[in-house]
């Protein structure tokens, strides 16, 4: 019989993420306080972040074009967990934003005063500092 | 069988240690390269077929779905195949029966790798494939496995290192000649291989094939609209994959019998009834030099433990009579996993289309072999392609065209390590296993200074490692038995590194012992309290670690030391 051995061990495993062409293109815009996105005029469709390639039909893409900094709400939710499931003190607010220009949505957060609204307009809120990384947008506030 | 299934592009970034792109921006110019010398768009692919290795080399968890923009995959049929090393030659075993079918028409197949991502060290990843119950407590490490089998390979034909090493040097020469290669090395000789650091024996430095990032693509098309897209059709003549048993220490680690039911597998289905004559280029799988040779064998195309010869005397060389990895394969172009076994089969689409540039080899191929081995040192992975067999074309003699110039920005160290807007990240899982039912008694044995093993009345096998169920016979074992702990070492090997490839204080000595009293059962261990170096062969007895010290794991036998030696080191 079994005396219910259990052996443990772990995955010894780190990473380092590059941002690569098109996720380089975009961060590097942030710095200049612009959200790059990238065109693709055959299948219409402008993609923020921007993208080295066209999912659709795998045209190049270059960085060229500037959305925002205002758009619209596209999904809303407030997180009372985090990911091991524990409550959190205080409920954290993201939204799905289409900035202008752009046909694909960002997660972003939320920093508005009231709850946010589908379909509410919204402005990018800048970290007052550049860190190079998605995190120089600080989220999106409410356009009065 | 189906339709035919031809294939009608092919395309690949450059091989390069750490790669700019991104994986989905690597499928994305290998894709769009296959596409564009099979002179479609995107629309007329029907579904997509996707090859990738483990998850935790790319580190993102869910590789298949996350690459499949770069591959083409938007709004359509997508699957990811994965077979370890296998994968890249399966991919197109993937697309070929999607193709033949009937289900799709035109199938893209992309196979991708990034393993710069992955740090300290791939080999972190690899660790995982050893047995958590068993293996991994002896902290063992990749290159143990291939150093095993390489040794037992060598000790069963009289094999010297210089035997082996000519593969190296082979095909490090051959990548000179890719535009795509990482390790291309026109003036390498036997001598520098043998020179290399000795990281776990007989494994030295230049025997292994370099960590790479890089992605190929192929496209496939049914004999029904491939001569729409090209008037030179290269033919998937015929496929084959086989698993040998994931119990790898109970193998026959000389002879890869698990290839040899793939070759021929594929070989049937392809009409090649003799191979030697009708196979004009293979790209054997060279992860490791020894592999070409392992490989050549199984694929029947020299006799077992006369490949090595064949490749000293320049038989496998580009010019040879059966050139054999003309691209410079894994070891010269580089081993993004699946892409590189994708890389195979693109070289014998340009082999047999005559576009192969320098790498070229004499007179025309008119069929080839490619293949690839893996998941745990077991599966086989042939396709067979050739030019003749699908329905005529209406071409007549169309001049080569080169294939697309291979690109991807390498990244030196330095640049990696100062990427803007890079993220680092650990990956925070840790585990608790469950030994299971045969092997939590075995454990408990262990703890009691006792072997146990289990016995298969169906085949009459005593199995170390002992198991519930007998996998050949597919039902229960039948009961347990106690067999003594002793044996002879298989195989076994000096190793130099840590699993991080850090160096050791002290070499260790993993070794496959066959137990006595099973049917080739045995496990992994290690050798100690010797005073000659170990030799295959060798009789060898278990060193008890004292009762009170024992916890019902491996590590209850602290090594296996030369038979009726005193206690030692």
């Amino acid at each position: 019989m079994t005396t219910g051995r259990r052996i443990e061990g772990t995955m010894p495993v780190a990473f380092r993420y590059t941002p690569g062409v098109g996720a380089g293109a975009f961060l590097a815009g942030l710095g200049d306080r612009e959200l790059r996105g990238s065109r693709c005029a055959a299948c219409g469709v402008t993609y923020l972040p921007a993208r080295a390639f066209c999912e659709r039909c795998l045209a190049a893409l270059a960085p060229e074009v500037r959305c925002g900094p205002e758009g619209t709400l596209v999904s809303a939710t407030a997180v009372h967990v985090d990911v091991d499931g524990r409550s959190l003190p205080t409920p954290e607010a993201y939204v799905l934003v289409r900035f202008d220009g752009a046909d694909t949505v960002m997660l972003l957060r939320w920093l508005g005063p009231d709850a946010a609204r589908i379909g509410a307009r919204a402005a990018v809120a800048w970290r007052s500092e550049h860190v190079g990384s998605i995190l120089d947008i600080d989220g999106v506030v409410p356009v009065t | 069988m189906g339709k035919r299934v031809a294939v009608v592009g092919a395309g690949m970034t450059r091989f390069v240690r750490r790669a700019e792109e991104t994986g989905k921006e690597l499928s994305w110019i290998a894709a769009a390269a296959a596409l564009e010398s099979a002179g479609i768009g995107l629309d007329r692919v029907d579904a997509v077929c996707l090859g990738t290795a483990p998850d935790a080399f790319d580190g993102v968890h869910r590789k298949g779905d996350y690459l499949a923009d770069g591959a083409g995959a938007w709004g359509k049929p997508f699957m990811r195949a994965y077979v370890g090393g296998g994968t890249g030659v399966f991919t197109p075993i993937q697309g070929w029966y999607t193709v033949a079918s009937g289900m799709a028409d035109v199938v893209l197949c992309v196979a991708e790798e990034k393993m710069s991502s992955c740090r300290p060290h791939p080999q972190g990843a690899f660790v995982t494939i050893f047995d958590d119950i068993i293996e991994r407590p002896l902290e063992p490490n990749l290159l143990w496995i291939f150093a095993l089998e390489m040794h037992r390979y060598m000790h069963a034909y009289g094999l010297e290192k210089r035997d082996i090493a000519e593969v190296a040097v082979k095909n490090k020469r051959n990548a000179v000649d890719h535009p795509a290669a990482l390790l291309g090395q026109a003036d390498l000789t036997v001598d520098d291989v043998l020179a290399s650091e000795v990281l776990a024996w007989p494994v030295q430095r230049l025997d292994v094939s370099p960590i790479s990032d890089g992605a190929v693509a192929l496209v496939l098309a049914s004999e029904d609209v491939a001569g729409s897209m090209t008037d030179r059709p290269v033919w998937i003549q015929g496929v084959g994959w086989n698993l040998d048993t994931t119990y790898w220490t109970n193998r026959d680690l000389v002879y890869p019998e698990y290839v040899e039911h793939a070759a021929r597998m594929a070989y049937e289905m392809a009409d090649v009834t003799e191979p030697r004559r009708q196979i004009h280029v293979a790209e054997p799988y060279d992860p490791f030099d020894y592999k070409e040779l392992h490989h050549l064998e199984g694929l029947l195309l020299f006799d077992k433990g006369k490949a090595p010869e064949a490749a000293r005397d320049g038989v496998t060389a580009r010019d040879g009579d059966l050139p054999c990895t003309p691209s410079g394969g894994l070891l010269g172009v580089g081993n993004p996993i699946a892409a590189a076994g994708l890389m195979k089969v693109a070289e014998l689409f340009w082999q047999l289309r005559g576009e192969a540039g320098g790498r070229q080899v004499p007179g025309t191929p008119e069929r080839g072999v490619a293949q690839a081995w893996g998941d745990l040192m077991q599966v086989g992975t042939v396709v067979v392609l050739g030019t003749d067999g699908g329905p005529a074309t209406t071409a007549s003699d169309p001049p080569a065209s080169a294939p697309p110039a291979p690109r991807a920005t390498a990244l030196d160290d330095a640049a990696f390590l100062a990427a803007p807007g890079a993220v680092d990240a650990a990956f925070d899982g840790s585990y608790r296993w469950d030994p299971g039912a045969a092997m939590g008694r075995f454990l408990d044995g262990l703890a009691e200074g006792v072997v146990h093993a289990t016995v298969c009345d169906a085949c009459g096998r005593t199995l170390v490692p002992p198991r519930a169920f007998c996998e050949r016979c597919f039902r229960p074992t039948d009961g347990w038995a106690e067999v003594p702990a002793t044996g002879v070492v298989e195989t076994y090997s000096r190793c130099h590194v840590a699993w991080d490839m850090q160096p050791l204080d002290e070499p260790r000595y993993p070794a496959v012992i066959r137990l006595d009293g099973t049917s080739q059962g045995g496990f992994l261990h290690l050798l100690g309290g010797f005073t000659d170096e170990p030799t295959i062969g060798m009789r060898v007895e278990a060193v008890w670690r004292p009762p009170q010290e024992r916890t019902g794991s491996i590590l209850d036998i602290a090594w296996f030391r030369p038979a009726g030696e005193e206690a030692g080191s």
